[in-house]
């Protein structure tokens, strides 16, 4: 064994060149295939570890609309979830939990110093949730937390930021939203990075119910956000369908009433990571499809590595023959032979392995452009790496391994000691050609997606939005009545900084992750229209900051409550309206609000990303519902201005935590999905190429070695250095063109359903794969085409004295 | 002990058909020493890898200790190698990713000698012929005659009972293929080997205690 060892590495050491590329090829796939298990483990496994994930669910809201289509919100109206605790018995647990925004205050220093912003991952929680899911206690005892009104549960890293350790947090007070008083009962070990529950403050619900006008709590059937969550924990794990059988009765005719079609359903935790049309509370989710199509890329990365090996391998087997002939005559078996050349795949697999784990380890921070990993993902301390690495090991050395070893093992011996096998007569050529093909069809593929995504992403990038986002700069701010007297005072000083060219507040920035819409009615005493309206709330300065255009009427005039309305042309379009300035002067309203003269008609714009359909879209004032400021700036000296915006927020609002964001960073996140989509297409068809064209220089160089004496005889026939090159390179163009017409169509396919996502969307150009494809056989060209040319202009006397 | 019936040999290169050998009928005692000669070209080593198995003929019959080779299978055959048979190849074929140790170590790990014992057989034989000081080097690293002593050496080290040499020593110098002659000879009184060796020189043949002289890939009287 250890000599077998031995001889496999003297004899890998031998042919360096070969060695290099198998090592090389194969690690560089083993990397890409580590990176992205890594990725699909990370993300499959969420929430798993909860000892009783099996039996946990959420209940959410099933809605159909008018027209017919299925709404899911992960939450449900509050009435509703009172009625299913006391009609559902299915559940041993049920937990309510609201995120909401909020803002907590506590500590030692200046107010300022003292704010913690915990919007994003603070929530009212009943103590039951504890009971649902597992947390790691570190002081308190989750049997008594929660209960009453006042009361808080902290996560480690924010106990630690307030109290300067968690250890001394319990028993201390905070303030919420700079008015409510909450004692500290505990303190839990942060959630695990595999988790959608990365919760940092636990209100308990109690408080939100004890004060239900100051927290908002609506009592009615018609509204249901998506942030009021109901977690279960069903009694057993069977009870799924009688458990939804009994919520589908719930709230019926209550919803009847409001005018609704809306059903409760259950989730499974299983379920939560991977459906994105349901938002979770670290609002992370991917698409299992998504998953699949990522391992499977890295999988047929993989692949491509050993078709290399296998290529080489079968393409060396001719230099070997001899050997095997001499071993066979010796009594040399086929068992010791094939023993002998898989001792030297596991040897070059095993190099592979480690050099690939060190590439995957460099290459770890590119996972973030891929996907939304934590930085500190788990490596070389995950099991599951180990055994994934040593099932790779394994899996490449037989997939890889044993058909050039059983080649080797069967030849004929007479045939091979008189080395009259050249790689003709062994066969496999076919077999050869093929894999090559496919290679490049993997390639050629990978690189149309590519083409496309990065055409798509530049079609967004000059999309015609009809706003102008680049100079904006957004501020959140709270329409609370300790704020909101402020507004005015922030907007004046605001415009008086250098810089600054004009100041807006709505409810909402012109393209938006979020809608607010309802039934509305247009033309006096007509009934509702077949159709809802977007709104947002705006204030008289939101066309100049976003740079919105009217197409007829004005602007509305200032006002801090509903007075008048400007509608898009999209509402005017549905209703039939054809001519703009007729809608002037007609009236309309909101649900039952009251009638309201229509004053003006806005250009078309983007409601929300290219996803998604221009929205009919209609716009009022009402100062209470500003919760966004626009602040358009002047190109030079934006960090400046910026610095300048924060200093007047925080005098203005002392005890209210910055959150600002350029707008187009915002606008950014829309794509996020698909920008990383498109990076991971580029490393991939790099990779992919990179890959093919290791194994082209390999085989593309042993052809050329072994027919150095061919072409010496055919230089002193007269051949030309041209002619020659051309006799070697003929063959593999030829099979880089059959795998372009083979991947043109997959690919043409697959990226046709990747722009479907799309509402606004490039076409897919016939260039680009004729661009793809002057891309991998010009690649090709070049590799083989070295090779080639070094041979047909060695000197021809050499080569056929050394025969 | 061998029996050889109506052997033939052909090539069919397109749609002709060339004989190398043809009517070969011969049988060889076991203890026997013998020579084949002939011109080039007239089917010595062909005649020699199918006694040595290595070849197929393409009609007649051939037994083996009274057996058909043609039923034998790769294991069988296999076998026969590590306990029967020593080859002694024209163009010596040695391993060339092996050492001269190694090369010499080779048949006695297919034939899971122990290790204390391939130690003191290599030895043996490195010392019989003369290459003590050559056993590190590689077979590039050797002249011709050398590598011939090694090919020659490994055939022997397995004690096989029957020997198949071609040209053994071709390549060497007369007072040394002498020297290997008198192992043969050695070999085949002392100790009953069966040898059957390819020889273009008289001299060599005469050690022999039969010649089979070839033509045209036929036998002739
Ligand atoms: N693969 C083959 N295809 C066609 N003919 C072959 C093949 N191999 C050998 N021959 C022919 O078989 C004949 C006998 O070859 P062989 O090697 O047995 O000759 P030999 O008697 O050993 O000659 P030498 O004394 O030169 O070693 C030769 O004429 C050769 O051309
Ligand atoms: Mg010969």
């Amino acid at each position: 064994m250890i000599t077998q060892v031995a001889l496999a590495i003297r004899h890998l050491r031998k042919h360096k060149f070969y060695t290099f590329i198998n090592i090389f090829g194969l690690a560089t796939g083993i990397a890409a295939c580590l990176l992205l298990f890594r990725l699909v483990y990370f993300e499959m496994r969420f929430d798993m570890f909860h000892k009783n994930a099996d039996r946990i669910a959420r209940i959410i809201t099933e809605e159909r609309d008018p027209s017919g289509g299925l709404n899911l919100t992960s939450g449900s109206a509050l009435p509703a979830q009172d009625m299913i605790q006391n009609t559902v018995s299915h559940f041993e647990q049920f937990a309510r939990v609201r995120s909401n925004g909020m803002q907590v205050t506590a500590g030692q220093g200046t107010p300022l110093e003292r704010k913690l912003n915990a919007e994003e991952t603070a929530v009212y929680a009943e103590s039951s949730f504890f009971r649902i899911f597992d947390w790691k206690w570190l002081a308190g005892n989750p049997d008594e937390v929660l209960k009453t009104p006042g009361t808080v549960v902290l996560a480690r890293n924010i106990a630690d930021k307030l109290y300067g350790s968690w250890a001394n947090a319990v028993g201390k007070t905070l303030l919420l939203d700079n008015k409510t008083p909450l004692i500290v009962q505990g303190v839990v070990e942060n959630a695990p990075p595999n988790s959608d529950f990365q919760i940092e403050v636990f209100v308990s619900y109690e408080t939100f119910k004890a004060d239900k006008s100051l927290f908002g709590y609506n009592p009615n059937w018609g509204s249901s956000s998506s942030n009021d969550h109901v977690y279960v924990l069903l009694k057993n794990k069977l009870d799924f369908g009688a458990a939804e059988a009994l919520l589908a009765r719930v709230g019926q005719e209550e919803y009847r009433n409001t005018n609704s079609k809306k059903i409760h359903k259950l989730q499974p935790l299983s379920d939560l990571h991977f459906n994105s049309d349901l938002d979770t509370i670290s609002d992370h989710t991917i698409n299992k499809s998504r998953l699949f199509i990522l391992s499977l890329i890295g999988l047929l990365v993989l692949a491509m590595a050993c078709f290399n090996f296998i290529n080489l391998a079968t393409a060396m087997v001719v230099n070997r023959s001899k050997e095997v002939g001499v071993r066979k005559s010796l009594g040399g078996q086929r068992g010791h032979l094939i023993r002998q050349f898989m001792s030297e795949t596991v040897v070059i697999v095993t190099f592979a392995a480690i050099t690939g784990a060190l590439f995957a380890y460099l290459l770890s921070p590119l996972l973030k452009k891929i996907s939304a990993v934590p930085d500190d993902l788990p490596f070389l301390s995950n099991p599951a790496v180990w055994v994934f690495l040593l099932v790779v090991i394994v899996l490449v050395s037989v997939l890889s391994g044993l058909y050039p070893a059983f080649v080797m093992a069967r030849f004929d011996p007479v045939a091979a000691l008189k080395n009259n096998l050249n790689t003709r007569s062994i066969g496999g050529i076919s077999l050869r050609k093929l894999l090559v093909l496919a290679q490049f069809t993997i390639a050629q593929a990978l690189i149309i997606s590519t083409l496309v995504a990065l055409s798509q992403m530049n079609f967004l990038r000059n999309l015609e939005l009809g706003y102008q986002p680049e100079l904006v700069y957004n501020v959140w701010v709270s329409p609370d009545s300790a704020y909101i007297g402020k507004y005015e005072t922030f907007k004046q000083r605001l415009k008086q900084l250098p810089g600054v060219e004009s100041v807006s507040f709505s409810s909402d920035v012109p393209g938006s992750f979020n809608t607010w819409s309802g039934n509305f009615a247009f033309g006096l005493g007509s009934d509702d229209a077949p159709f809802g309206t977007s709104f947002k709330f705006i204030d008289e300065d939101y066309f100049e900051t976003y740079g919105l255009k009217l197409v007829a009427g004005r602007e509305l005039t200032q006002s801090d409550t509903v007075r008048e309305a400007v509608v898009n042309e999209t509402l005017l379009k549905r209703l039939g309206i054809n001519n703009p300035q007729e809608a002037i002067g007609k009236e309309m309203r909101i649900g039952r609000d009251n009638w309201i003269p229509v004053v003006g008609v806005a250009a078309d714009f983007k409601t929300s990303s290219a996803h998604e359909e221009t929205q009919p879209m209609s716009m009022f004032s009402r100062k209470s519902t500003y919760f966004v400021t626009g602040i358009r700036m002047d190109p030079p000296s934006m960090t400046k201005t910026v610095e300048n915006i924060k200093t007047v927020f925080e005098e203005t609002f002392p005890d209210q935590v910055f959150d600002g964001q350029y707008y187009d960073e915002y606008i950014a996140e829309f794509y996020e999905d698909e920008n990383r989509f498109s990076s991971f297409c580029q490393g991939f068809s790099l990779l992919a190429i990179l890959i093919s064209c290791l194994g082209l220089l390999g085989l593309a160089s042993l052809m050329a070695t072994q027919k150095t004496k061919e072409i010496g005889v055919r230089k002193v026939l007269g051949a030309s250095v041209a002619g020659i090159t051309g006799l070697l390179v003929k063959d593999f163009l030829k099979l880089v063109l059959v795998a372009i017409v083979i991947a043109s169509p997959l690919a043409y396919l697959f990226m046709e359903d990747w722009l479907s996502d799309f509402v606004y969307r490039t076409p897919i150009h016939w260039w680009v794969f004729l661009l793809a494809g002057l891309l991998s056989a010009g690649v090709a060209l070049l590799t083989v085409g070295f090779q080639s040319v070094r041979a047909a202009i060695a000197d021809p006397v050499k080569s056929l004295r050394s025969e | 002990m061998l029996e050889l019936k109506d052997i033939e040999r052909c090539y069919t290169n397109g749609s002709s058909k060339t004989y190398v050998l043809r009517y070969v009928t011969a049988n060889i005692q076991e203890g026997e020493f013998v020579s084949i000669m002939g011109p080039s070209g007239s089917g010595k080593s062909t005649l020699l890898h199918i006694l040595g198995m290595l070849d197929a003929p393409t009609a007649g019959a051939y037994n083996f200790l009274g057996e058909p080779v043609h039923t034998f299978n790769e294991r069988k055959r296999a076998e026969l190698y590590q306990q029967y048979i020593g080859f002694v190849f024209q163009a010596y074929h040695l391993i060339d990713d092996l050492t001269v140790y190694e090369n010499l170590e080779a048949p006695l790990m297919y034939k899971k000698v122990p290790a204390q014992e391939r130690k003191s057989r290599i030895a043996d034989m490195l010392d019989r012929f003369n290459i003590v000081a050559k056993k590190d080097l590689f077979p590039e690293q050797l002249s011709g005659g050398q590598q011939q002593l090694v090919g020659i050496a490994r055939a022997l080290i397995g004690r096989p009972k029957l020997i198949l040499a071609d040209e053994p020593t071709g390549n060497l110098q007369s007072q040394q293929a002498h020297e290997i002659m008198d192992i043969f000879q050695k070999l085949n009184r002392e100790d009953g080997v069966t040898i059957i060796q390819v020889t273009h020189s008289e001299e060599n043949a005469r050690y022999g205690n039969r010649i089979l002289n070839l033509k045209d890939g036929q036998l002739q009287a």
